[in-house]
């Protein structure tokens, strides 16, 4: 007995090394830091985007390649100031056959609103949405909003019919919005239904091959979304065959030999940057004089050394000024930043407080190991102009709990912020307007009455040159209260199997311009 | 038989009283975290409102005591709340993640048995001989390091250098065994899918390995120093003055009676290994309850912190009961711990 | 003592580990003399050189953001031995008042306290200093903390275990009879019976405080950086296996030595005192 499972089983390993040698053909792997989360109303990150993004649709798309959006769940659209009327495709159901009706829409937002979650904020200046008929849907804002329309891209359409099928314990009418249901379960119409979901492992969808554009025939049949792998896994899986996308979080040099080894890079660029953020509400930080001498000691240029992968292809370009290059109101791609320790000095020597008795403290996300080595950097550049400094790494959740309240803001934060919706507005407004202090992206506490008026002049501009010019006057007023230090515009980079071709990460013509886009499966082609 | 009943009881009560001293301990050090966790649940973007309601909804204004009367409430039903991490009943990722977890130490624990005890009988026959210098130091660098080492050192040669294991996960994505006790092995086999039990065993063959290392470090030292004590003992130099083949000597006079002490420091060990777990598992990506606990305690996901270790704490002490009992039907002269002694 | 040193002298596994232990000791300690940059040990950054495999005069690879890995390892000695050493001279004191109390005075007492250790050793012992790490923050000081609270339960019941053997014995008998005190007895009659236990087992542990504390680190529950730090160095390099291998080999092999050490001249006091308890 005990030898014939012995030998069943080598069998077995034998057999099992054929199989993973084989591969799957048209099963696309790929893998991310984070665990995505499948609820449309609670994504934020960039895990929870690549999957809404593939499980969900939304009334339109970003324009390829370009600005501007393109219809996509609606057939068109119009309106101006405070009111925009959709038209809905007729055409489309969702995975679980029930149509797609202006119902749906209007019960999408109410739901993202009422769990208020996620990018729930984008929708606080609409005031309500009605279904007109069946195929037609309003949109009601309480102020002009010149950012409205971009942020529909992050209204994924939810099936109305089935989570109020499956509403689980909760108070009130909608019970919990079906949340338990949709934190394992997918409604929606898009191209890849969710199969299964393992928190520690990793999302498995299937292609829909009902979905209302089709899915082209090499795209890939079956995607697991693998979470939370080691990078030397991840280095070793791509190289053996069995892993074919990585995530942007693979350290530069890992990403270096796996591009040596003849795998390709994707990039997805830049709605975004990393920044130093200083909490202005601190000693010493609240002396305009420290934070300029903070900003001008920092290296620039051993930043851009550290995440260059290859000659050509690097983790970010160098910073400009207060907006990434290629925004409203960013500065030309040759003003870079550079050091000037003389200036620092100057600064420091101007600073009221004495940089023998205070100490600066650094954070750094734990999730994300290249800051350590950024806030060595820094402590060795503050070393230089006698300033002392502490590093302390700082799990994700409890980051967002820390920068809720001023006191518990370290004078140091470093972030990497992206435009969610690819608006200047989204990226900004929530960084430095004085009503969005004390969150992740705003640990600055900034309150300056001009960058205020300046972000609700961007917001609500009439035409594109109103919001250039209300946006290049907030840059250079940015550079001069120097809240933040800019120390890069942000690219994000991936390594990936040749089997794989992903125009939309590879081809500036095809990109999207919205972090997470890129990996809409049913555009990519796999051997 | 029934002395073994009463002693059966008497421990179980015994346990059952340390674990509600360690379900006191869990909270009140689950309690004193600093920062508010449901705001930490709530993510970035929630209102005060909403941090307000989800607090009441938790009771986190209560007193810690009244918190902990909710938390036993609750535990009577079986709920050990939700995971902020997985947004998902903390007994459903348990019940998911734990088979990983208990697999990979069984394992871990038959190498441990399987090649500890026979170098350390092994090593105790030649007492003072290569053989014996070998194992003794071969095993003494098997506890020498963390396990987290050896699982990079064995990584670092057996997957990346000689791509002999592969490097991660449980099994290969091609197979779809169907859960029924969540132990791939298993499954696998009650599946009759014996290709994918070859493929589970040769991903466990290296996590449990690295596990397993200091423990067979420990089985080999210690079956050594308890034969060396039972080889001194009269009844042994009366057996060789018999003319009894050494072999007999070792496999049935001495190795039986060194077999007792043996067995109580394995369970310590497998307590070690359950610890040790969280180290292995982080660097196989292995999808077990240690991976989910260090996962929950960098997040202070409080009521995933509560019950992961709740329920690693009651595996031990299980774990140490079975010892206590195998240990009583082999020796019946032991009845009562040493405390009463 | 001339004895002990001859018995340890004699055996080559003890004196390796004597030797070894030396090595570690002394390179702890004149780190600053040793160390070819001993500014690494700090916040420096050189990203003209950084992750470089082992080449002169960086004998163990640099780091990656281009420190000297050979003198953040001497530095990162220090600090666990420091560690070691701090955890011991807390947890020891605290495992002998319970373990003699308990044991001596029994009744209540011992339940209370016995069954309080027992707690304590049913958390698999990572697991507790892991659980009072993840709501701390991670400093020298809390992880000294952490792994003292998870390793005084061994020496109280070690202690508790002889002393109820001794308490039997006559000299404490007579010593009641001629009316001394309980503490007394227990701290100048049993006490030093326990002490040769006690030093072998403390010897051992030196070994595992050191393991221990790595493994925390390495879960990132230790000492921050620029601190340097062997867990945390093992667990920053395994991201960069297999290519930067010198990242986590040297650390990796650091430990192993450093406890190796620990662990023969441990073994070598137990034969020696004869405190297989």
């Amino acid at each position: 007995m005990m030898t014939s499972i012995l030998k069943a089983s080598m069998a077995g390993m034998a057999l099992a090394a054929l199989a993973t040698a084989a591969s799957a053909g048209g099963t696309l792997r790929l893998d991310e830091v984070a665990v995505g989360g499948p609820d449309p109303a609670k994504a934020a990150d960039y895990s929870d985007s690549s999957l809404i993004f593939n499980v969900y649709d939304t009334l339109i798309l970003p324009r390829q390649g370009g600005p501007g959006h393109v219809p996509h769940l609606a057939e068109s659209w119009e309106g101006e100031g405070t009111s925009f009327t959709f038209n809905l495709r007729p055409d489309v159901s969702f995975h679980s056959g029930n149509p797609l009706t202006a119902d749906d829409v209007v019960f999408s937002f109410e739901r993202t609103v009422g769990l208020g979650q996620g990018l729930s904020y984008l929708f606080g200046l609409v005031d309500s949405v009605e279904a007109i008929d069946a195929d037609t849907v309003r949109f009601n804002l309480a102020q002009p909003n010149a950012p409205f329309v971009a942020s529909l891209v992050r209204l994924p359409i939810v099936d109305k019919k089935l989570v109020m099928e499956n509403l689980g314990d909760g108070e009130g009418d909608m019970k919990d919005w079906g949340q338990a249901f949709l934190s394992a379960n997918g409604a929606g119409t898009g191209a890849y239904i969710v199969k299964s979901h393992n928190p520690q492992e990793e999302t498995v969808m299937l292609r829909n091959d009902n979905y209302f554009l089709g899915v082209p025939e090499k795209a890939p049949d079956t995607v697991r979304l693998r979470y939370g792998l080691e990078a030397a896994t991840v280095r070793t899986l791509i190289a053996q065959g069995e892993h074919d996308i990585s995530s942007q979080w693979l350290p530069p040099e890992v990403k270096k030999a796996l591009a040596d080894d003849g795998m390709q890079l994707l990039t997805e660029s830049g709605t975004g940057a990393f920044y130093f953020k200083m909490n202005t509400t601190r000693a010493p930080l609240d002396d305009v004089h420290c934070r300029m001498a903070l900003s001008n000691v920092f290296d620039y240029g051993s930043v851009l050394k550290l995440i260059a992968i290859t000659d050509t292809v690097s983790g970010g370009s160098p910073s400009t000024g207060a907006i990434p290059v290629g925004m409203f109101g960013a500065n030309p791609a040759d003003e870079v930043l550079v050091r000037d320790i003389e200036a620092a000095k100057a600064h420091l020597a101007a600073c009221r407080y004495d940089p023998a008795e205070f100490t600066v403290e650094i954070s750094w996300i734990a999730e994300v190991p290249l800051e350590e080595r950024l806030a060595l950097l820094m402590q060795a550049n503050l070393a230089e102009i006698g300033v002392n400094s502490t590093i302390q790494k700082v799990p994700w959740a409890l980051f967002t709990e820390m920068v809720s309240k001023p006191e518990n803001t370290p004078n140091l934060s470093q972030i990497f912020v992206t435009a969610v919706t690819g608006d200047p507005d989204t990226l900004l407004y929530g960084m430095y307007h004085s009503t969005s202090a004390g969150t992740w992206q705003s640990p600055e506490y900034l309150n300056d009455a001009e960058v205020d008026s300046l972000l609700d002049a961007g917001r609500t501009g009439a035409s594109e040159s109103d919001r250039q010019e209300a946006y290049a006057a907030l840059n250079a007023r940015l550079m001069d209260l120097t809240a933040s230090i800019y120390g890069f515009d942000r690219q994000s980079v991936f390594a990936a199997s040749p089997r794989v071709s992903v125009p939309a990460l590879s081809d500036p013509a095809m990109a999207f311009g919205l972090d997470g886009m890129g990996f809409a499966f049913r555009l990519m082609e796999i051997e | 038989m029934r002395s073994v009943c009463k002693l059966l009881a008497g421990r179980v009560a015994i346990s059952l009283l340390v674990l509600a001293g360690v379900s006191v301990l869990v909270f009140a050090i689950a309690r004193i975290i600093p920062g508010d966790p449901a705001r930490i649940a709530l993510g970035p973007n929630a209102t005060a409102e909403q941090v307000r309601k989800l607090r009441e909804q938790l009771h986190l204004d209560e007193p810690v005591w009244i918190q902990y009367g909710f938390f036993v409430r609750d535990l009577a039903k079986g709920d050990l709340g939700v995971s902020l991490y997985t947004n998902r009943p903390v007994t459903t990722d348990i019940a998911q993640f734990l088979p990983a977890t208990l697999e990979l130490i069984l394992v871990a624990g038959i190498f441990m048995i399987g090649i500890g005890l026979p170098l350390g009988i092994l090593s105790a026959r030649y007492r003072g001989r290569a053989v014996d210098h070998v194992i003794r130091i071969a095993s003494l660098l098997g506890v020498s390091a963390p396990s987290f080492v050896w699982a990079v050192i064995l990584m670092l040669l057996f997957a990346f250098f000689l791509p002999l294991f592969p490097i991660a996960g449980r099994i290969s994505t091609d197979y779809e065994i169907a859960r029924a006790t969540g132990f791939l092995l298993v499954d696998s086999l009650l599946a009759a899918n014996f290709a994918a039990f070859g493929n589970a065993l040769w991903h466990i063959v290296l996590p449990a390995f690295a596990l397993a290392l200091s423990g067979i470090g420990q089985a080999a030292r210690l079956t050594r120093a308890n034969m060396i004590e039972t080889y001194e003992k009269p009844f042994i130099e009366m057996a060789r003055s018999y003319g009894f083949p050494e072999k007999r000597i070792a496999r049935r006079y001495a190795f039986r009676p060194s077999l007792i002490p043996s067995l109580t420091i394995l369970g310590l060990d497998f307590a070690a290994m359950l610890g040790n777990a969280f180290l292995v598992e982080a660097i196989f990506a292995w999808p077990g309850l240690s991976r989910y606990g260090v996962t929950v305690i960098l997040r202070k996901d409080l009521n995933a912190i509560v019950g992961t270790v709740l329920i690693i704490s009651a595996a031990f002490l299980i774990a140490n009961l079975v010892v206590d009992l195998l240990i009583a039907f082999l020796n019946p002269r032991i009845r009562y711990g040493q405390e009463s002694k | 003592m001339r004895r002990s040193l001859a018995i340890i002298s004699a055996n080559p596994m003890s004196l390796t580990g004597v030797i070894l232990i030396a090595l570690v000791v002394v390179s702890a300690a004149l780190a600053d003399f040793i160390a070819p940059f001993p500014a690494h040990r700090g916040a420096v950054v050189d990203f003209a050189n950084f992750n470089q495999p082992p080449k002169w005069p960086n004998i163990m690879g640099t780091d990656l953001v281009g420190r000297d890995l050979f003198s953040r390892i001497l530095y990162a000695y220090r600090i666990s031995l420091i560690l070691g050493v701090v955890v011991l001279a807390l947890a020891v004191p605290v495992g002998i008042v319970a373990g003699l109390a308990a044991g001596y005075i029994g009744g209540r007492t011992q339940f209370v306290l016995m069954r309080t250790t027992d707690v304590f050793l049913s958390i698999p012992p990572l697991v507790l200093a892991m659980s009072i790490m993840g709501v701390l923050e991670p400093t020298l000081a809390n992880g000294m903390m952490a792994v003292t609270a998870m390793w005084w339960p061994w020496y109280s019941r070690l202690v508790f275990n002889i002393t109820l053997a001794e308490k039997e014995e006559g000299y404490v008998l007579a010593a009641e009879l001629i009316g001394a005190s309980r503490l007394h007895i227990m701290f100048r009659e049993i006490l030093p019976n326990c002490l040769p236990a006690i030093i072998t087992k403390m010897t051992l542990d030196l070994g595992f405080v050191i393991l221990i504390a790595s493994s925390l680190s390495f879960l990132g529950l230790g000492v921050q950086p620029p601190t340097p730090d062997l867990g945390s160095m093992v667990a920053q390099g395994a991201s960069y296996l297999p290519d930067s291998w010198w990242l986590t080999v040297f650390p990796g092999l650091a430990i192993l030595v450093a406890v190796f050490g620990f662990n023969l001249l441990g073994d070598a006091l137990r034969d020696i005192l004869g405190a297989d308890r």
